[in-house]
């Protein structure tokens, strides 16, 4: 029958998949700036394609638009800054600005540019692009979150333009993280985002639309370029032929020709994609950990144990005392009422049970969380923070004096004889997190508390955290680290991120405000001591005051492949932070 | 002639096979509370993943096998030799409530020591496969009774309504059917949770699963009925009835629908496994049972996880199993039926 | 054979009409209308949504709502998905194709184990390749088909002899073209297995009984007696009469087949129609939804069509008959 000769015919055809790479174009080569950054490692050799696998969808490639890591992770990789920040040696280095002045009065920077810079379609950068940078950024038109972490108390930094290769900024009061927060801000082309900055359809430019059909509009300095994104499948960068770094032998980087970010949602693929040796680096969760290292040999990749991660996991309840446009409130007074109560969040810290958690959920691999930063975070992670160590006894102590009652169905009731019962919201891609939540609603029960467990699309969830507010609890993450300024909108009562209740007028309560004062205090000296001090203090009220009932942080553990040279692996952040000077010897993928 | 046709299925091989494995499937499942060692929302963080713990014969008693946890990033547990703890028969556990009325609290197996044991294993948070497994069963078969029970009587009225009036009302039925088995299920599903859940509390998500495979699944059975009203009809004795005078409505449903019904059991039975799979597919993404409640499909979706398979935990996908001793049972029991009832006898879109 | 096919569109097309009525109407229900969470995203020129609105009547009552969707949707216009920021149409027609492919391969597996191992079966009924099969069969449609597609799942990354999803390499766009019609051929293998495993069986169970009773025929007795080999007998006679019925249930083959693929696609992550309709359902993308699930039928109504053409060429008294 012909049939079954033809199966056999496909099985033989299938050995030799991983052939030579076609369609590759050769890259072109641009005489190098007069002000060239000299990179200081090894030599490498050009060549080679880094592949990896990203677990969502960039929403945006403008970096006034972006409000998630996806997206910012994909708007650096084309974008540079004034100052580069080393993730090694955790200093600010030079970017498109190899030097800079700092006045005495601590205020007043002077920045001196890169000369002979070119953006990836070859019109030179210059002052005017940080200037227009920085008007877009501050234009009302356009609300940014820039805009908020580049102000001191709400008022504006200044610049003005002292010649082509030179800009000066001033701030309004001594700002802290200033260099930092610098390094941050992704420089925008004047030459090719001013007119749609005049029409007032800034943050409409370098959407994904256009990131799909003209991707070579979405002009580069940095290492890469955006040469393709298919939505749902991939997104491919090329090298910048007009990058300004080289090496020690003149060789322009990156030395990649190719970074390959292959989009897949399911955390299950791109974890055994990665075990497999399909892609070069990936973060692994940690009761992965064990399996995997049995193909590393075989794959030829490392594992490497990067301690505690930065990240925090935590539970909040809905504490936004507003109403929506129908007039409906957002939480159910009586419910309102528990979740402001200081004693009921404590006490249902108080009963979970977090080394279960982190034996059963993440086989060990982890510690119990008290406060906003996790030891990861060495500069700035306060140990002294009120801890809640797993005790249902002091639990319904709590919740007694709080006027709690347990009847005798062993469900819990207020004062006015509510049935004490919330909605927890997660978002259903993380197994982890889901088997936390499970968690926690079984510990709840003992005190008689009914959780019902709500798994929402990721999207779906922030929506309701951030725009609609129509929650009671929910449970999610944030990555920390780094310097206090970063968690601004987390921390201050007019926040974005100030998930329980963001975006207030004025401080709801004055444990808020103090933290407040605490935040724009530290941000108004460099003294270190004394920032650190003030940050100290923000983390022992938030432990105190469990707005956020932190439950556990996982180590952190990232995988990547041994074919890689000049790796050095920060302390924080990504493995692969230096892309630009990573090479390898062997070309095939 | 019930009674005639249960004798003729049970003298059947395959008939008496599949009518003992369902009854014994239902009995686990309506006694699950007294049958399970424990509940199914009872966790233990100290023991995810664990396999199922062995039975060894000690000092003359049946004993569940101790084990220990040797390494914990791959959640390996090793068994500690010669301990073991006694196995108690019908002794006092968890209270329960058997249907939500009686009540009781003794249990089949228990040990007295807090030490677990699981028959088939733990679960991601450390909950017991097993009685995950009997209680799961409880919901997976009773929406399939349930449900088939709708259809029949949805099915019934409308197909016999076809079939006898003819005309507009068949045409008007027939085009309905053909449309609703013709197109793609699960997208529909899709689509009529979407418009459902909102208008179902969150505890009633097991109506609202009924209520959707009903609403698809009725156009099967309607179309075996009037296929069979319409040769029925002009049987010898229906003509008779006509001229004595009955009316419509008597012949229809005191003459032609009770002779049906031989007809209707086999087509009901063999569409039981297709909500019992279609609660499963609907659970397993998450749209059908949700937790607490404990499915089939439910756990069968939470055994997604990649390590499961890589670190071996086997047990996790004993659900399909039993979804699919299940099916056999039923398709067993339905085919033995029909071979009973009239072996000619053919269903559409088979 | 035009004026057939014209009849059988014409009596295709009010089912489409119809299963699109029905869907929008499901969709109406749910709470919202379909831009609320469109509204919510701060980068969408309000500009788009304020014509998304006026295009498609969200204002109005859901009849003339459907009116004006219908329209655009005879225009390929179906929509904008807020969650991928780009028109349905483009989409859909991104993901179709792989769906297409899936659903064809699986059919012609069911078709190419089925056929020969039926005719073998009912040749000898009650031998051991008959009872062989009719306990494989029962086994393989008691089987859900998600539970089948985690077993594959669990297989593929146990022995890594076969891509645990998706359909194409991570280094696809580099591959030449030949090595990339091998990859998505390499990729499409589990796929294939686990969504025709059930159309095998089913197929199996209908020709051995069509093929049991052609076998009765007296034109088959008529043709042993001419002296014709048992095999001439079995693959020209019987065969061509005993694939009439088959060819007919294509059409329901298919719908079985999107179902299927809907949770297969989701648990070995092949980014077909099925994966975009349940991802845009649990997002409330609804005019995504809405768009598959019209993409869908009208594959479906195509099916039909297909299965009837091949009926009617084989078969001359449904050409000229009712």
């Amino acid at each position: 029958m012909r049939g079954c000769v033809l199966l056999p015919l496909c099985f033989i055809g299938l050995v030799p998949i991983a052939c030579t790479p076609k369609n590759r174009e050769t890259r072109q080569d641009h005489p190098l700036p007069a002000g060239i950054d000299t990179a200081r490692t090894e030599p490498g050799r050009r060549g080679g394609v880094f592949i990896d696998s990203a677990p969502g969808e960039p929403s945006t490639f403008n970096p006034l638009v972006s409000e998630d890591a996806t997206s910012s992770g994909f708007i650096g990789l084309f974008l540079d800054s004034l100052v580069r920040n080393n993730a090694v040696t955790q200093e600010v280095e030079p970017g498109l600005a190899t030097h800079w002045d700092i006045a005495p009065d601590n205020k007043t920077f002077t920045f001196h540019l890169r000369p002979g810079v070119l953006w990836s379609d070859g019109h030179p950068f210059s002052a005017d692009d940080v200037v227009f940078t920085f008007q877009a950024i501050y234009d009302s038109r356009y609300p940014n979150r820039a805009a908020f972490d580049l102000s001191v108390d709400g008022k504006k930094f200044t610049i003005e333009k002292i010649d082509d290769l030179t800009v000066r900024l001033t701030t309004p009061e001594i700002y802290a993280p200033f260099l930092e927060t610098v390094g941050g801000v992704g420089l925008l082309p004047k030459h090719e985002l001013e007119s749609a900055f005049r029409d007032g359809s800034l943050l409409k430019a370098w959407n994904v639309s256009v990131a799909q059909k003209e991707p070579r509009r979405l002009l580069a300095t940095g290492a890469f370029r955006l040469r393709s994104y298919q939505p749902a499948e991939r997104i491919v960068f090329e090298a910048n032929p007009h990058y300004w770094r080289a090496d020690t032998q003149g060789v322009r980087l990156p030395y990649v020709d190719y970074l390959v970010t292959k989009l897949v949602k399911d955390a299950n693929a791109s974890t055994l994609a990665f075990a497999t040796g399909q892609t070069d680096a990936e973060g692994l969760s940690p009761d992965n950990v064990a399996w995997i290292d049995r193909y590393a040999s075989r794959y030829g990749f490392s594992v490497f144990n990067r301690g505690p991660s930065p990240n925090t996991g935590f539970i909040w309840f809905n504490q936004n005392p507003g109403h929506d446009s129908s007039g409906k409130p957002f939480v159910p007074p009586h419910k309102l009422a528990w979740f402001t109560d200081r004693r009921f969040r404590q006490a249902i810290s108080y009963g979970i049970d977090r080394d279960g958690l982190v034996r059963g959920v993440l086989f060990g691999r982890g510690q119990p969380l008290w406060g906003p930063e996790t030891p990861a975070n060495k500069k700035w992670y306060n140990p002294n923070v009120t801890q809640y160590p797993y005790n249902p006894a002091r639990s319904r102590a709590l919740l007694a004096e709080a006027g709690f009652t347990i009847g005798s169905d062993q469900k819990l009731r207020d004062r006015a004889g509510n049935v004490v019962e919330f909605t927890l919201n997660t978002n259903q891609e993380n197994q982890l997190r889901a088997n936390m939540a499970t968690a926690f609603k079984e510990n709840m029960r003992d005190l008689g508390i009914t959780v019902n467990l709500s798994f929402l699309d990721f999207g779906t969830l922030v929506g309701k955290i951030q725009d609609s507010y129509d929650y009671e609890a929910g449970m999610l993450g944030l990555t920390g680290g780094g310097d206090p300024a970063g968690g601004i909108s987390v921390f201050s009562s007019k926040g974005r991120l100030h998930q329980w209740y963001p975006n207030q007028k004025t401080p709801a309560t004055s444990w808020e405000a103090r933290i407040d004062q605490l935040m724009s205090d530290q941000l108004h000296t460099l003294d270190y001591p004394t920032r650190k001090k003030y940050f100290d203090e923000v983390q022992k009220i938030m432990s105190d005051e469990t707005p956020y009932i932190y439950l556990v942080t996982a180590n952190a553990y990232v995988g990547l492949k041994d074919r890689w040279k000049n790796i050095r692996i920060p302390p924080l952040g990504s493995l692969v932070w230096n892309l630009d000077e990573l090479w390898t010897p062997l070309l095939a993928p | 002639m019930a009674a005639d046709l249960l004798r003729t299925l049970l003298r059947r091989p395959a008939g008496l096979i599949s009518a003992t494995l369902l009854c014994l499937l239902y009995g686990m499942a309506l006694f699950a509370p007294f049958l399970s060692p424990t509940i199914p929302s009872a966790q233990n963080l100290q023991r995810t993943y664990h396999p199922p713990t062995a039975l060894v014969w000690q000092k003359g008693h049946l004993c569940v096998q101790l084990y220990q946890l040797i390494d914990p990033s791959t959640a390996s547990y090793q068994a500690l030799p010669g301990q073991a703890t006694p196995l108690s028969w019908f002794s006092r556990g968890t209270p329960y409530k058997i249907f939500g009325l009686i009540p009781g609290d003794r249990h089949l197996l228990t040990v007295s020591t807090p030490d677990p044991v699981y028959l088939l294993g733990s679960d991601a948070t450390g909950r017991d496969v097993f009685t995950r497994l009997l209680y799961g069963a409880g919901i997976s078969l009773s929406i399939g009774l349930i449900g088939v029970a709708l259809t029949s009587f949805l099915g019934l009225t409308i197909g016999g309504l076809a079939g006898y009036l003819g005309g507009w009302t068949d045409t008007l039925a027939m085009r309905l059917t053909e449309f609703l088995m013709a197109v793609p299920g699960l997208y529909l599903l899709l689509a009529l949770r979407a418009a459902l859940s909102s208008r179902f509390p969150s505890d009633a998500t097991f109506l609202l699963i009924v209520v959707i495979l009903s609403a698809l699944g009725w156009a099967g059975t309607a179309r075996v009925v009037r296929g069979l009203v319409l040769s029925l009809r002009e049987r010898p004795f229906i003509l008779a009835s006509n001229i004595l005078g009955q009316r419509p409505w008597t012949i229809l449903f005191r003459h032609l629908l009770p002779n049906t019904f031989s007809y209707l059991i086999v087509a009901a039975t063999l569409s039981v496994p297709g909500y019992i799979l279609g609660e499963a597919a609907l659970s397993f993404l998450g749209l059908g049972i949700q937790e607490p409640a404990s499915s089939w499909g439910l756990m069968l979706g939470q055994a997604q996880d990649i390590k499961i398979f890589m670190l071996n935990f086997w047990w996790l996908l004993t659900p399909g199993v039993a979804i699919i001793l299940t099916v056999i049972a039923f398709n067993l029991l339905g085919d033995a039926l029909r071979d009973a009832v009239d072996p000619r006898f053919r269903l559409p879109g088979k | 054979m035009t004026s057939f096919i014209l009849r059988r569109l014409a009596a295709l097309l009010p089912m489409l009409l119809a299963v699109t009525l029905l869907v929008f109407a499901l969709m109406s229900l749910a709470p919202g209308d379909f831009l609320t969470p469109v509204k919510a995203q701060r980068d969408i020129n309000p500009a788009l949504i304020a014509e998304l609105q006026k295009s498609f009547g969200l204002d109005r009552p859901w009849y003339q709502q459907y009116a004006l969707w219908l329209g655009n949707v005879l225009h390929l216009d179906f929509g904008y998905s807020w969650t991928y920021k780009v028109p349905v149409a483009q989409l859909i027609a991104q993901r179709a194709p792989a769906t297409i492919l899936l659903s064809i391969t699986s059919l012609l597996l069911a078709w190419i184990l089925a056929i020969p191992l039926a005719v073998l079966a009912a040749a000898r009924p009650g031998g051991w390749i008959d009872r062989l099969t009719s306990a494989a069969a029962y086994l393989a449609l008691a089987i859900p088909e998600f539970f089948l597609a985690l077993l594959a799942v669990w297989m593929a990354a146990r022995t890594g002899w076969f891509p645990i999803g998706g359909l194409t390499s991570l280094d696809y766009d580099f591959l030449s073209p030949s090595s990339q019609f091998l990859d998505i051929a390499y990729h499409l293998i589990l796929p294939t297995l686990v969504l025709g495993l059930g159309g095998v069986a089913g197929t199996l169970r209908v020709l051995r009984a069509n093929v049991l009773d052609v076998l009765q025929a007296e034109y088959i007795t008529a043709a042993r007696a001419k002296g014709l080999t048992e095999r001439v007998v079995l693959f020209r006679h019987v065969l061509r009469n005993a694939l009439n019925p088959l060819l007919s249930t294509i059409g329901y083959a298919f719908a079985g087949l999107l179902s299927g693929s809907l949770l297969v696609e989701n648990v070995m992550n092949y980014p077909g129609l099925g994966r975009l309709v349940y991802e845009a359902f649990i997002r409330e993308d609804q005019f995504v939804v809405l768009g598959s699930v019209v993409v869908g039928c009208s594959l479906l109504i195509v099916g039909n069509l297909i299965s009837d053409l091949a009926l009617a060429w084989s078969d001359p008294r449904v050409r000229y008959g009712r």
